[in-house]
């Protein structure tokens, strides 16, 4: 016993290496994914990873011969498959922790995307915080990810801040995260959207460093555009008007840009700025029937004026709110009618407005919800108050008439 | 823990006591005046710095008188004074015709000095080696022992360890008689109480226990008592050979003694009730019962702006929690958790790794070790080469190792911050617990990542909750909570401001005695 407490301290500290630091993977033993593309060729997946090289990011002088990141691609029947595969080609386990963008195939996702979406959900390593994002334009996810970018070293970094810039200042895309992709897909009365991505200009320099040596880039990534889903098949694409449209009933809108015709006519346009939107969505029961009411309020400033007009006037600034709201108001319908006529599948969550209003009434209306949007009854107003007119009142137009 | 230490402790005084003993001479005196000189220069054999002088005094002409000193450490001036003023005074012998030759010189001869008679050999010698001049008389069975220590003593300088920016300038010195004065001349109240005891077989070196009678707990100061009633030692050196003797038996890291080398810090302490332990021979004074938080007080705190005081504090809790843990948090953030980190500094710190040929652990380790042989090299060379040390130290820790690729940059600050936040924490002593457990953390970190980290945190925490000084709640006022002391604690409120009704540290009736945390010295038993 006296034996046993005495050696008790040092067994104990001897424990330590038992563990073998269990679990323990060193940085320098890390491929860190940036992003992550997926394919369908044939019945396989084809999945490419975008790996940061940390050596060549981290490096403070000297531009180095490396690329700063490397795409490997590899094929399998799953997801996770294709994945475990990727170590024949990478020297490094491959580490999903700090992806920040999946970008899918555009002919993958009219398949259907909830069979690969499952070890994306299921694995413990992946996050689900990044972006999903469609490639479109006939190109494949691969493609996208092979492009060099010249601002941001990583393109997965060049596709994730621009993602949520565009989303910021410009509305027409939607940042959607892999949680609010399975949620939107899961939701009654809800179908998902995911923003598109293409390459313009020439793809084959894209994939060579050369893309980042000239001062005009020979191949963008660019966002365009929001795919329409039914359920987890893509069905259709919105334009940027109707992108716009769909992100202001969702309340997405942190500031845009409005643009319309002079109020007095004459050729002249003029532009506001829409900041801080918010929205409503509130249904009704008329006659049985479930009518929506849209209402975005927000405010507007004069961010660019080509008209002849007198903007220290109450009624003009009326009229340019008056034309602002019409503007809005035209986008979310254009929006609203092409779901109707052509995709019929309810991006917009009407069907989810009208299961928490009237749950009851849903259990009937969820059968054909999908069928009756086209029929359904929106109707939407637009509340936008200028408020600022820039650091200058009157146009300089308006001084040159003077 | 204790079980190692306990057969090695008991082994020690029990061989060379006996030895000892037998040396002591606890014969009386004899009237014998020449006797009584040549046994002195017997135990006093080949010490030629023995000074024996034969005087006789103007009043007894007839009356031999020896004088014994030891050279340089009596101030015979005063003696001299003394013997010279007799002779010249000539007073009528009558004047003390049947008064005894001692109470003569006693009352005549040395009536400003402090005098003891001594009966016995052993208390003679210990007198003469203390520093007293021994005046003996032809007939009489006793000696006088005058008070005439004395010699070269250091003066009283600004204290290099806890210097401050405003405060007193003062520290102690190597002289305990300068040292209780200096507190006193703070402390100007007859309830200022000292007690004086003998400590050291060999050395009997002068040790001084002071407190306020009414102010220090009695259980704390009978606690101080019997611990130092228990002390047997051959040699007291330093206050560190009395810190080791009555502190906590509890296996521990942590210091539950206070040192301090500044007579304020010391007037402090006893003012919040606390007892003050000199040593002779050294300027650091021990202060009990010393709780956590006081080891993040500097004594500037209170003479500064409260405002201020509080922000330091803060500053200096940051700074031991960086101190604790920054390594061991750098390794398993970089080990096991990478995902925690933002992408661009995982991939910034990735890129630094890039071709470092050890895991995160082994590099931290020698970092760390080296940073504490630069530390331990530069404490003990002169100042002028210790320059050079820290120079070198920086250029190899610094640019060579990581040029080198040995090791990671971002290491090299992890390190650095560390090493400068040790330096925060105003005292050495636990600056040194924070050194020595750091390490623990670290091995804890790489082994079991975040899971062991917060572990040994946990387990830390308890322990110190667990831990007593002098019978009081070492993480007291928090763990029990007394909300009354809260107010000077992490922070410092202005002094204004009363919280929770009056009370303050250790005072005897204070919130933490009602509360009963402080046991009555009969609960108390140390094991």
């Amino acid at each position: 016993m006296k034996l046993f407490l005495r050696s008790f301290p040092i067994l104990m500290l001897l424990s330590f290496t038992l563990t073998g630091c269990w679990s323990r993977r060193e940085l320098n033993q890390l491929a860190i994914a940036a992003a992550v593309g997926i394919d369908k060729t044939g019945s396989q997946y084809e999945v490419s990873s975008q790996i940061v090289n940390p050596g060549e990011i981290a490096k403070q002088k000297g531009a180095g011969g490396r690329a700063p990141v490397v795409t490997y691609s590899t094929n399998g029947a799953t997801v996770l498959q294709a994945l475990r595969r990727m170590t024949t080609e990478s020297p490094r386990k491959i580490y999903f922790a700090h992806l920040r963008i999946i970008v899918i195939g555009e002919e993958l996702a009219k398949e259907g995307i909830a069979e690969m979406l499952d070890f994306l959900v299921r694995d413990q390593e992946v996050r689900g915080d990044f972006y999903v994002v469609i490639a479109k334009g006939g190109k494949t996810a691969k493609e996208i990810l092979s492009t060099f970018t010249t601002l941001e070293k990583v393109p997965a970094n060049h596709l994730f801040t621009s993602l949520e810039m565009s989303e910021r200042k410009w509305a027409a895309t939607g940042k959607i995260t892999l949680n609010e992709l399975i949620s939107n897909i899961i939701t009654e009365g809800r179908h998902p959207v995911l923003t598109g991505i293409e390459i313009r200009g020439n793809s084959k320099i894209g994939t060579s460093k050369e893309n980042t040596q000239n001062a005009k880039t020979p191949a963008v990534l660019r966002y365009s555009g929001m795919a329409v889903f039914k359920h987890d098949k893509l069905i259709g694409w919105l334009n940027e008007q109707e992108s716009k449209g769909y992100n202001y009933t969702q309340g997405h809108v942190q500031s845009t840009v409005v643009v319309y015709a002079c109020p007095e006519g004459g050729g002249g346009t003029m532009s506001t700025e829409v900041v801080r939107t918010k929205k409503t969505v509130k249904s009704r029961m008329v006659n049985g029937k479930p009518v929506i009411n849209v209402k975005i309020k927000g405010e507007g400033i004069v961010g660019e004026s080509g008209c002849k007009i007198d903007m220290t006037k109450p009624e003009t600034i009326s009229e340019l709110e008056r034309k602002t709201n019409e503007d809005i108001e035209g986008k979310i319908q254009q929006a609203i009618n092409v779901i109707k006529k052509k995709y019929k599948s309810d991006i917009f969550g009407f069907g989810e407005v009208v299961h928490r209003s009237y749950p009851k009434a849903w259990k009937e209306l969820k059968n054909d919800w999908d069928e009756q949007i086209g029929s359904l009854e929106v109707n939407v107003d637009v509340d936008i108050k200028i408020r600022r007119l820039g650091t200058i009142t009157q146009s300089i137009e308006q001084k040159i008439k003077e | 823990m204790n079980y190692f230490f306990k057969r090695k402790a008991k082994r020690y005084p029990s061989s060379k006591s006996g030895t000892i003993k037998q040396s002591r001479d606890r014969q009386p005196l004899t009237c014998n005046i020449t006797d009584t000189v040549d046994r002195i220069r017997e135990s006093f054999k080949d010490m030629d710095d023995l000074i024996v002088r034969e005087t006789r005094l103007a009043a007894f002409p007839d009356i031999r008188l020896a004088l014994v000193y030891i050279k340089g450490m009596s101030d015979t001036a005063s003696l001299q004074q003394g013997f010279l003023s007799e002779r010249g005074a000539r007073p009528h012998p009558d004047a003390f015709i049947d008064q005894d030759v001692v109470d003569y010189i006693k009352e005549a001869v040395l009536n400003l000095s402090e005098t003891e008679e001594i009966r016995d050999f052993d208390a003679l010698n210990t007198a003469i080696m203390s520093g007293d001049a021994v005046i003996l008389a032809e007939g009489h069975a006793l000696a006088l022992a005058v008070g005439m220590k004395g010699g070269d003593r250091r003066g009283v300088e600004e204290p290099n360890t806890q210097s401050v920016i405003r405060g007193p300038r003062q520290g102690f010195t190597e002289t305990i008689g300068i040292n209780t004065t200096l507190v006193r001349r703070i402390i100007k109240d007859t309830r200022l109480r000292m007690e004086s005891r003998q400590l050291g077989r060999i050395t009997k070196t002068k040790v001084v226990t002071m407190y306020i009678q009414g102010i220090a707990n009695d259980s704390v100061l009978e606690e101080v008592r019997s611990r130092m009633d228990k002390i047997d030692i051959e040699a007291v050196l330093e206050s560190g050979y009395i810190e080791e003797l009555v502190q906590e038996t509890k296996f521990t890291p942590f210091p539950t003694v206070f040192n301090t080398e500044r007579p304020d810090v010391a007037a402090a302490w006893l003012l919040e009730g606390r007892v003050a332990i000199f040593v002779d021979g050294t300027p650091f004074v021990l202060l009990v019962p010393a709780l956590f938080g006081q080891f993040f007080n500097a004594p500037e705190d209170y003479y500064q702006r409260a405002d201020f005081a509080t922000l330091l504090r803060l500053l200096r809790y940051l700074s031991l929690f960086i101190a604790l843990l920054a390594p061991s948090i750098y390794i398993t953030f970089t080990t096991f958790h990478q995902e925690l980190l933002p992408t661009t500094l995982l991939v910034s710190l990735a890129g630094q790794r890039e071709g470092v040929p050890f895991p995160a652990f082994v590099e931290a380790l020698m970092m760390e070790i080296t940073f504490e042989i630069l530390r331990e090299a530069g404490v003990r060379m002169p100042k002028t080469i210790g320059q050079s040390v820290s120079i070198v130290g920086t250029l190899v820790i610094g640019q060579s190792a990581v040029e080198a690729g040995i090791v990671s940059p971002a290491m090299v600050i992890v390190v650095a911050i560390t090493a400068i936040a040790n330096f925060v924490i105003p005292a050495f002593s636990m600056g040194i617990s924070i050194r020595m457990l750091r390490m623990a953390m670290m091995g804890l970190a790489a082994s079991f990542g975040l899971f062991g980290l917060i572990l040994g945190v946990i387990a830390l925490i308890l322990h110190l909750c667990s831990l007593q000084s002098f019978g009081v709640s070492y993480m007291s006022p928090f763990a029990p909570l007394v909300p009354a002391e809260l107010k000077d604690s992490i922070i410092r409120l202005p002094r204004r401001i009363k919280l929770f009704g009056s009370g303050s540290t250790g005072k005897k009736k204070s919130a933490r005695r009602q509360k009963g945390t402080i046991p009555s010295p009969e609960e108390e038993k140390r094991p």
